[in-house]
């Protein structure tokens, strides 16, 4: 009788924990031959951010193309455990082509793309790839570059700040690339920096943040998703500026996030799909397809009202270095540790 | 190491510590009582959720404190039945709820929100102006410049302990913890008892998730309660179940955590990958020192049952 109480107990508390709320689906009723996508991304499709990012571009495009696509979202697949699975799901129910927006997606892609060879994975920043995959990236280093420049010629204390989730390949370029931008604008200016080693934990940066304030920081940029929301948040508190990375986050604290470095992702996008329409995704060697300055994926946000609060000479000093780095006049060092 | 960086350090970490105090505190009644409660987690984010959306439609930020705080409690209703009425597998049930816990919010905020071009925000707790106190130096910008819900921890720490420690509750609790039958034969109902104190535990957790989402931040993001509520059951027992040392337990880890990001900030020599990591090898350090002398009560983790033997 006991073995049976707790048998039944285990059952149902797993029964209530099990993939019930595991993730929101929104499904379309797709046209006969459009090209099927499923669009896996590892947080949520408003937050201001790194999947806001995609999920606007991805809207873009189905706009854009009609009903040559149809598109499925799945938000929320962020565990390693939990991506395997889903990549299967779909590849196994004729989608064409799925995006997995991340780079814990890289592992999950190479395994399930070996088993479908008809079957198109596109993964949002690494380093594999396979005929029938590519991966899709920023060149952050010219961002933080950019990013450094304008937070260097807005500062009145000659100290700023950069907050990242962890130093790991893009997310490092950006931030060496900032300390560079900042030294071309005030040599010595003072740098803080600090990781978080975190993602999605916005109260440990905002604390940090407030720290970095407190300290006589008076702009900072962030490289991050949840962890840029809390940097935005403290500068929200502290009355102090912020620049954003991603997306616009003006929104969230419209007197204090000056500008920052906006992702068009459907640059990317298009081209993907326009070759796998093609039928040329899968014969050409460089699976790769960047955001970059010079082909408008990468892009300085626009300062809104702060145009006439910060100095001409800032916005000046931006778009002379955004010009250097298109004309190819200015060449980033490929930071490396 | 300026005046200024030790008053912001010493602030921060009041700062950073009291999501922390809030949920050990409820926990102390809890694993007293004699149960494992690893729900915490889960309690304090449906918590943190709950507060947020009482606050943005109701406009006010005691209604959302007090929808938090209701709903800790019927959370942990269902932990309080899992273990103690069915009594199954503690650890198991909490683990659950945990997972449960954060994957309901995630689903509800999405329910309740849509999809939106703005994201929700609220206007968060005010730093509160204490007048002279305020003003006084060093002392003023630590202790008397922050939001509420600081002083409502501090204030339960003593609450706890007089509760703990003063009361006929307390002693009962204690009595259930560690030797139930005993406690049964001189007429205390166990499971009364048992519930009440997983209950008390579920309200400070949703008071420390309230913390997050209304004093902390102005919104709720999935995952901004980030393991606090695990690092909160291992306070507890750093503490030994007591309110004033889970107060120093609780800053300690706000404490190094706060100062591993400063000393991030500042440029220390020394890769930040380690720094990130210095609060858990703190509290690895002292929970080895302590472990020895940590006595749990009796009936830490048992069910109980008249029909047992």
């Amino acid at each position: 009788m006991k073995g049976m109480k707790m048998l039944l107990s285990i059952v149902l508390v797993l029964c209530l924990a099990g993939g019930l709320f595991a993730a929101g689906t929104k499904e379309q009723a797709p046209a006969n031959d459009a090209l099927k996508i499923a669009v896996l991304l590892p947080g949520k499709i408003d937050d201001v951010s790194w999947n806001q990012a995609l999920y606007d571009g991805m809207r873009k495009i189905e706009k854009e193309m009609g009903d040559k696509v149809s598109v499925t979202y799945v938000e929320e697949v962020y565990e390693v455990a939990d991506i395997e699975p889903a990549l299967m799901d779909f590849a196994s129910n004729g989608y064409d082509l799925i995006f997995g927006h991340g780079f814990q997606f890289m592992e999950p892609i190479i395994k399930v793309a070996e088993q479908f060879p008809n079957v198109n994975f596109a993964l949002g920043t690494g380093y594999k790839t396979l005929p029938n995959t590519c991966v899709y990236d920023i060149h952050l280093g010219q961002g933080g570059y950019l990013m450094g420049v304008l937070a260097a010629s807005i500062s009145e204390t000659g100290k700023i700040g950069v907050i990242g989730g962890a130093d790991v390949s893009e997310i490092y370029r950006g931030h060496e690339s900032y300390k560079l931008g900042a030294k071309s604008i005030n040599p010595n200016i003072e740098i803080q920096e600090f990781y978080t080693g975190d993602w999605r934990d916005s109260a440990k940066a905002k604390e940090g943040a407030l720290g970095m304030y407190d300290s006589g920081v008076d702009v900072i940029w962030h490289s991050g998703d949840g962890i840029g929301l809390g940097a935005v948040n403290a500068a929200l508190d502290a009355g102090k500026y912020v620049l954003s990375n991603v997306v616009n986050q003006r929104v969230l604290a419209p007197e204090n996030v000056v500008s920052g470095i906006d992702y068009d992702w459907d640059t990317a996008i298009r081209q993907i799909i326009d070759e796998i329409l093609a039928g040329t995704f899968n014969t050409h060697d460089d699976k790769y397809y960047w955001l970059t300055v010079e082909n408008g994926g990468l892009q300085v946000a626009d300062y809104g009202p702060f145009a006439d609060i910060i100095p001409q000479q800032a916005i000046d000093n931006v778009e002379k270095a955004r010009k250097s780095l298109i004309d190819g006049s200015l060449v980033l060092p490929d930071f490396t540790k | 190491m300026t005046l200024d960086f030790i008053i912001s350090l010493l602030g921060g970490t009041l700062r950073t510590s009291t999501p922390i105090l809030l949920a050990a505190l409820g926990q102390i009644y809890t694993q007293k009582s004699g149960i494992l409660d690893l729900s915490v987690e889960g309690t304090m984010t449906v918590s943190c959720l709950a507060a947020f959306v009482a606050a943005f439609y109701s406009q006010s930020l005691f209604i959302g404190m007090l929808v938090a705080v209701v709903v800790g409690l019927m959370y942990s209703a269902l932990m309080a039945f899992l273990c103690i009425t069915i009594k199954a597998n503690q650890v198991i049930a909490g683990t659950a709820l945990t997972m449960l816990g954060t994957g309901l919010a995630s689903f509800m905020y999405r329910v309740i929100f849509g999809i939106r071009e703005l994201p929700p925000v609220i206007k968060s707790c005010q730093n509160l102006d204490f007048g002279f106190l305020s003003r006084i130096p060093i002392i003023g910008p630590i202790l008397f410049t922050h939001n509420i819900t600081i002083y409502i921890a501090l204030g339960l720490v003593v609450v706890t302990w007089f509760v703990m420690n003063k009361t006929v509750f307390g002693l009962e609790v204690h009595a259930v913890g560690e030797y139930p039958r005993a406690a049964d034969s001189k007429g205390i109902k166990v499971s009364v008892i048992r519930y009440a104190s997983v209950l008390l535990g579920g309200m400070y957790s949703g008071l420390a998730g309230a913390s997050m989402s209304l004093g902390f931040m102005n919104t709720y993001t999935d995952h901004m309660i980030a393991g606090r509520g695990f690092i909160a059951i291992a306070v507890v027992v750093f503490a030994r179940w007591s309110p004033v040392k889970a107060l120093g337990a609780a800053l300690l880890f706000g404490g190094a955590n706060t100062l591993q990001m400063r000393m991030q900030s500042i440029g220390v020599d020394i890769p930040n990958q380690l720094l990130q990591a210095l609060p858990y090898i703190l509290t690895v350090i002292v929970l080895l020192g302590v472990s020895k002398h940590v006595n749990f009560p009796a009936a830490f983790g048992v069910p109980y049952s008249r029909k047992d033997n």
